[in-house]
């Protein structure tokens, strides 16, 4: 007995195993405490609400959903409603960030300040502020029967910026998007194997079938192809709507992310050694080999950290939807909570939606990361 | 080492399994709320107008704040031992499950899964909410038919939008709906015209209406999409408050049919016109202590708050900003479908 004690390594791990022991104690007591007294007051617990249908409809989502739906799928419409956002968000804020670096780290005196005045505009402002005053700003724009029409084939007003269509199969958009998801991983996957008008004619060629059939298996006759907006009654039909709701929340998300993502970009462009560029320029390269080859990867090398937090945070912001009337995943639940009353499952599922989502950020951002490090050093 | 570590999980394990019991799930609330000499009622997180409002003196005023002073009137004896804990509709259930208050008076109505799902216990409706549309004037609108089309702004996570989604399938009626989590923000796109119409409650709808820049721009359209009677809400369980708050409707509304007003209460208690207006005021013994109270609860209500008609007056009705007319929340014989129950 004494011997064992005596050892440092069994001391070591029995004091860990309590320690984790103890957490789970406290754990399962909880839950276990907060069951009985569920149980006490009568209250339903459980996932079977899941089943049962809403009987209230959301406004606005990617696949079909209506009064008849079950919590379960307009939950996953939530879900999917924020994800919708969320990359519009993540992939314009990124694009206008590099440009906001790029302007910061100018030689030109103007486009520096530039720069720097929307970083200091933008970033110091509220982002539900922003999203608010963009709401403000397209529900003031005219009703319906005054819409501006632009050239006849989009038209807008307070109910939103509507563009011509095409007529898709049901839930045709999700199929696009995976298909183009597919596209690029077949594009990233054949990269050293297949020569490069392969992949590309393979990867293009494919998204472009699919798009064909979409728009065939969904026609209808008498129906035109291309769907153009018109005024019916008290709303504009045909064509597809970007609602307000959705503009306000990714315009003012998008401005406020750019202004971060601008900076870490920047931070990123600034640490790269001018010794390395200079050996480059040394060795003969022209200036966009040396920015393709030294400048971008070492740049990219030194701002992914930051910027994958930065897209987590800009992942989890989009909660601020619910108060500009977009049925977000938080939205959703909120009002889930407020239907059914099944407050802790729902916070749960809540909570694990974003955990996932943002996990898998989180995951592909650190694959990328790992890839592009100096090997030896974390 | 090993030894404190043991003590230690020994310690929390008693912590946690005697701290499971001390919930909200006293045996008898009315006792608990003798002894507190206070009783915990519902607000609103700001203002839901005409019902539960906060007043330029900063005091709760309203239809359902009248309901929550009779109730400590009846039961403690004076409104002034009534504690308004304000919450938002969301957090009303939560707070009345975790003990934070013990009655829920909030126009909350009564549904099937809040009756069973949620481990509630409604009282007889105290009041019938109707459901209906207000438009923008301009539109033109003379019925919920002619704004096939428009967009339908509602309070998020209230019977409205079923109430709504159920009624333009039945009528077949297209319409896109808009949901708000904050009544400001709500009110803030209908002026704007971001929607066409907003679906409500009928004393909201009004309230919405008067509050308007210009309310003549809106305009409450004739068609009832739905009734809605509103409960005041316990803890299952409860049965002995549950009585006292049948019973304290009951009273109002009896008082109402008899005349008895906050002004003609002392008259009638010397002078009781029947022998049933007797035992309501406590003239002859058994109405209050048959449910554990003093014989003069229904008195003591009579004369703080007046009779159901009076408080309806005054927050909500003829004598109010609102002037919402009585409609079904008249008494049976006066068009309406209220009644008192029989006291014996």
């Amino acid at each position: 007995m004494h011997t064992i004690l005596a050892s440092r390594r069994f001391r070591r791990a029995a004091i860990q195993a309590a320690f984790v022991g103890f957490i789970l104690l406290v754990l399962v007591g909880l839950v276990v405490t907060t069951q009985q007294n569920i149980v006490a007051q009568g209250i339903a617990t459980g996932f079977g609400f899941l089943e049962r249908t809403t009987g209230w409809p959301i406004n606005f989502s990617v696949i079909e959903v209506s009064a008849r739906s079950t919590y379960a799928r307009i939950i996953l419409a939530g879900l999917l409603n924020t994800m919708l956002v969320g990359f519009l968000t993540l992939f314009f804020a990124s694009v206008l960030g590099i440009i906001l670096a790029l302007l910061r780290v100018s030689r030109n005196t103007l486009l520096r300040l530039v720069g720097t005045t929307y970083v200091e505009v933008f970033r110091n402002i509220p982002v539900v502020l922003q999203v608010f005053f963009w709401y403000a700003v397209l529900t003031h724009l005219p009703g319906p029967k005054e819409a501006h029409s632009l050239a006849g084939v989009a038209m807008l007003s307070n109910r939103g910026i509507v563009l011509p269509s095409f007529t898709f199969v049901e839930n045709g958009l999700v199929y696009l998007a995976l298909g183009v998801v597919a596209a690029g991983l077949w594009l990233w996957f054949t990269r050293n194997r297949i020569s490069r008008a392969v992949r590309l004619g393979v990867g293009l060629g494919g998204v472009a079938a699919l798009f064909v059939g979409l728009v065939v298996l969904g026609y209808e006759p008498g129906a035109p192809i291309l769907s153009l907006p018109y005024l019916k009654g008290l709303r504009i039909a045909g064509g597809v709507t970007l609602k307000p709701e959705m503009t306000a929340l990714v315009i003012g998300l998008v401005l406020f992310g750019a202004a971060y993502i601008g900076e870490i970009i920047r931070g990123g462009l600034i640490a790269v050694d001018r010794g390395k560029l200079e050996a480059g320029r040394a060795l003969g390269l022209s200036s966009f080999q040396i920015n393709r080859l030294i400048l971008v990867p070492l740049a990219l090398r030194a701002s992914l950290p930051s910027l994958t937090n930065q897209y987590v945070w800009l992942m989890k912001a989009t909660t601020v939807g619910l108060a500009v009337g977009y049925p977000d995943y938080f939205a959703v639940i909120s009002t889930s909570i407020n239907q059914s009353g099944q407050t802790l499952e729902l916070l749960a599922l809540l909570m694990g939606g974003f955990i996932v989502l943002n996990y898998s950020i989180a995951f592909v951002m650190n694959a990328i990361n790992d890839r592009i490090k100096i090997k030896g050093r974390s | 080492m090993t030894n404190s570590l043991i003590k230690l999980v020994g310690a929390a394990a008693i912590a946690l399994s005697s701290g499971g019991v001390a919930s909200a799930q006293d045996a008898n609330l009315l006792d608990t709320i003798k002894e507190r000499d206070s009783l915990l009622c519902t607000g609103h997180n700001g203002s839901y107008l005409g019902f539960a409002e906060v007043d330029a003196e900063g005091a709760w005023q309203g239809f359902d704040i009248e309901f929550c002073k009779a109730l400590a009137t009846a039961i403690l004896g004076s409104p002034d031992k009534l504690q308004v804990i304000p919450v938002s509709f969301a957090q009303r259930f939560p707070a009345l499950q975790s003990g934070d208050v013990d009655v829920i008076i909030k126009v909350t109505g009564w549904t099937q899964s809040r009756d069973t799902d949620l481990g509630l216990q409604f009282s007889r409706p105290y009041f019938i909410g109707p459901f209906y549309t207000m438009a923008k004037t301009e539109l033109g609108a003379q019925s919920i038919a002619d704004l096939d089309g428009g967009v339908f702004c509602v309070n998020a996570g209230t019977t409205v939008e079923r109430v709504l989604a159920d009624y333009m399938e039945v009528n077949d009626v297209s319409y896109e709906p808009l949901a708000f989590e904050k009544g400001e923000e709500l009110r803030a796109a209908f002026y704007n015209g971001r929607c066409d119409a907003i679906a409500g409650f009928g004393p909201f709808l009004s309230a919405t209406r008067v509050n308007a820049p210009d309310p003549e721009a809106f305009t409450i359209l004739g068609d009832v999409m739905k009734l809605e009677p509103e409960g005041i809400v316990v803890r299952q369980g409860q049965d002995d408050f549950l009585d006292v708050i049948n019973w304290m409707v009951s009273a109002l509304l009896m008082a109402e049919e008899a005349g008895i007003t906050q002004a003609n209460v002392d008259d009638m208690k010397a002078n009781p016109p029947s022998p049933t207006i007797e035992r309501l005021l406590g003239v002859s013994p058994g109405v209050g202590e048959r449910m554990g109270l003093s014989d003069d609860w229904a008195y003591n209500v009579i004369k703080t708050v007046g009779n159901y008609g009076e408080i309806y007056d005054r927050t909500i009705g003829d004598g109010s900003r609102y002037k919402l007319p009585r409609g079904l929340n008249n008494l049976w014989n006066n068009g309406g479908i209220l009644y008192p129950l029989v006291l014996d």
